[in-house]
């Protein structure tokens, strides 16, 4: 599927619901703005294992978005420390337990799984990606910032970031759409041969 | 003998992590510049005009340039007229990091131990390399890299005899799979001979040069920059969004090789390339 990269731009707010999603395709640039709940490897490991003895997940999901981080700490002189993506393949795993429960979209940056835009897909649900290693920049767009929960783990605590037109691109929207792979094939100008079964795969 | 004393190292080294950390040098915003004027596809130019962005917010507001301020790695050459005073150059390489991220306020990414370890909270160690080498002079490169990028680090064992179009090959298919991973516009090294082990360091080391530096061998220097322009070609772009740029430089590094074997590291950096050589 190729869809038209037109590039479309959205201003949205937290928390999303099934209709938001619905209108966005691959390419389209969204400025979000809202609560965003900051989570990598160690904090998710950290809420599915509590759900697990019985507790209640720290954060509302429904409708809620997950920001793939692990923040810088704040400077004295700021409310932010750097804050830019982390690669969202890691936390491929844990998305269907958060998708389940009603979450709605996700950033980071790079490629997925293709077992998550099936989900994507039931769960009517998004990808955003956001630009990996630009955090300086992105952190103009936080407002606030909190830890929510497991100070422990320190840059991989549950942060709550409020922010304010939070630029974002939609990499995977609801429809199996994937920016990477049409990206690649509208700019590709070589053959790759792919020499037989040496490729081995990830 | 020189005398070196390793509080000057300690100083030096740390106010070095405290600027790359933060401020970009003047040759990667001309890259990128120059990527931004090449770049023809839309998202790819979004992209490219945030890390812009990013280099003048960082420096301004004294943030870190990425929130992944990386793992230290310090290749060392110790000149056999230089005399080390006041401690070890490893304990000094430490103790630079261990200011310098407390200070920067940093993140500390680094665990004691891969299966066991908590957070070391100074983000020591680095990764030294330490060379004997002739003469009077210390040169210390510093590298600071992201985890995001050091996760597409291969190794492949080609097979003997192996062509320099086959190390393309082998190249463009990895980086195909693996460059959007790794927060492309890259820069790209390529260690090949040695053994397994040495290729992955020669590469590690290309990634050492300053930006627009290239091979002294002319035939190497081609092949850097048409392997350049043929990871171009893959269409993967700025951020894997799709376009012209996804590669900034190729480095290679070369060594002899044994007659069963032809080794090809491949190490890559993000585009928030962090690097300075110092020198006493």
């Amino acid at each position: 599927m190729v869809s038209n990269m037109a590039g479309r731009e959205f201003i949205l707010k937290t928390p999303l619901g099934v209709e938001d999603i619905l209108a966005l395709r691959v390419g389209d640039r969204v400025f979000l703005s809202g609560e965003l709940y900051v989570a990598r490897d160690a904090t998710h490991r950290r809420m599915l294992s509590e759900v697990a003895q019985g507790k209640e997940l720290p954060f509302p999901v429904h409708g809620a978005v997950l920001y793939y981080a692990g923040p810088t700490p704040p400077p004295p002189h700021e409310p932010v420390g750097s804050i830019g993506p982390t690669t969202s393949r890691r936390m491929d795993p844990y998305l269907a337990f958060f998708l389940e429960r009603g979450l709605r979209a996700t950033i980071g940056k790079g490629e997925r799984g293709e077992e998550v835009k099936q989900l994507l897909e039931k769960y009517k649900a998004v990808y955003f990606i956001a630009c990996g290693g630009a955090g300086a920049y992105l952190s103009t767009f936080v407002v606030s910032q909190e830890v929510l929960a497991y100070e422990d783990l320190g840059a991989q605590a549950l942060f709550r970031l409020l922010v304010k037109d939070f630029p974002l691109m939609v990499a995977y929207d609801a429809f199996g759409g994937d920016l990477f792979e049409e990206g690649k094939i509208r700019y590709r100008r070589i053959l790759l041969y792919h020499r037989e079964n040496s490729d081995k795969g990830e | 003998m020189k005398e070196i004393w390793v509080c000057d190292v300690v100083e030096e080294v740390k106010n070095a992590l405290l600027e790359i950390n933060v401020r970009s040098d003047t040759a990667l915003r001309q890259k990128m510049l120059d990527a931004l004027v090449a770049e023809e596809s839309e998202a790819g130019r979004e992209m490219l005009t945030q890390i812009l962005e990013n280099y003048v917010v960082a420096e301004e507001r004294r943030l870190p340039l990425c929130q992944d301020t990386g793992m230290v790695m310090a290749e060392v050459r110790v000149g056999s007229e230089v005399c080390i005073r006041g401690g070890s150059l490893r304990q000094a390489l430490d103790e630079a990091i261990r200011l310098a991220y407390r200070e920067g306020y940093f993140r500390k990414s680094i665990i004691a131990d891969p299966f066991f370890g908590k957070n070391t909270q100074d983000n020591t160690p680095g990764v030294y390399f330490f060379e004997w080498v002739e003469g009077d002079h210390l040169e210390i490169d510093l590298l600071v890299k992201g985890g995001g990028c050091d996760n597409i680090t291969t190794l492949g064992m080609l097979e003997p005899g192996s062509t320099p179009d086959d190390v393309e090959r082998f190249i463009l298919r990895e980086l195909d799979r693996k460059a959007a991973l790794a927060c492309p516009p890259l820069v790209v090294g390529v260690g090949i001979g040695g053994n397994g082990a040495y290729a992955l360091f020669l590469a590690s080391r290309a990634l050492s040069r300053p930006l627009g530096s290239s091979h002294p061998d002319p035939r190497y220097r081609e092949l850097e920059k048409k392997w350049c322009e043929d990871i171009n070609r893959l269409g993967i772009g700025p951020q894997g969004v799709g376009g012209r740029v996804t590669c900034l430089e190729v480095r290679i590094e070369t060594y002899p090789c044994h007659i069963a074997s032809f080794p090809v590291g491949l190490v890559c950096s993000c585009h928030v390339f962090r690097r300075k050589t110092l020198r006493w």
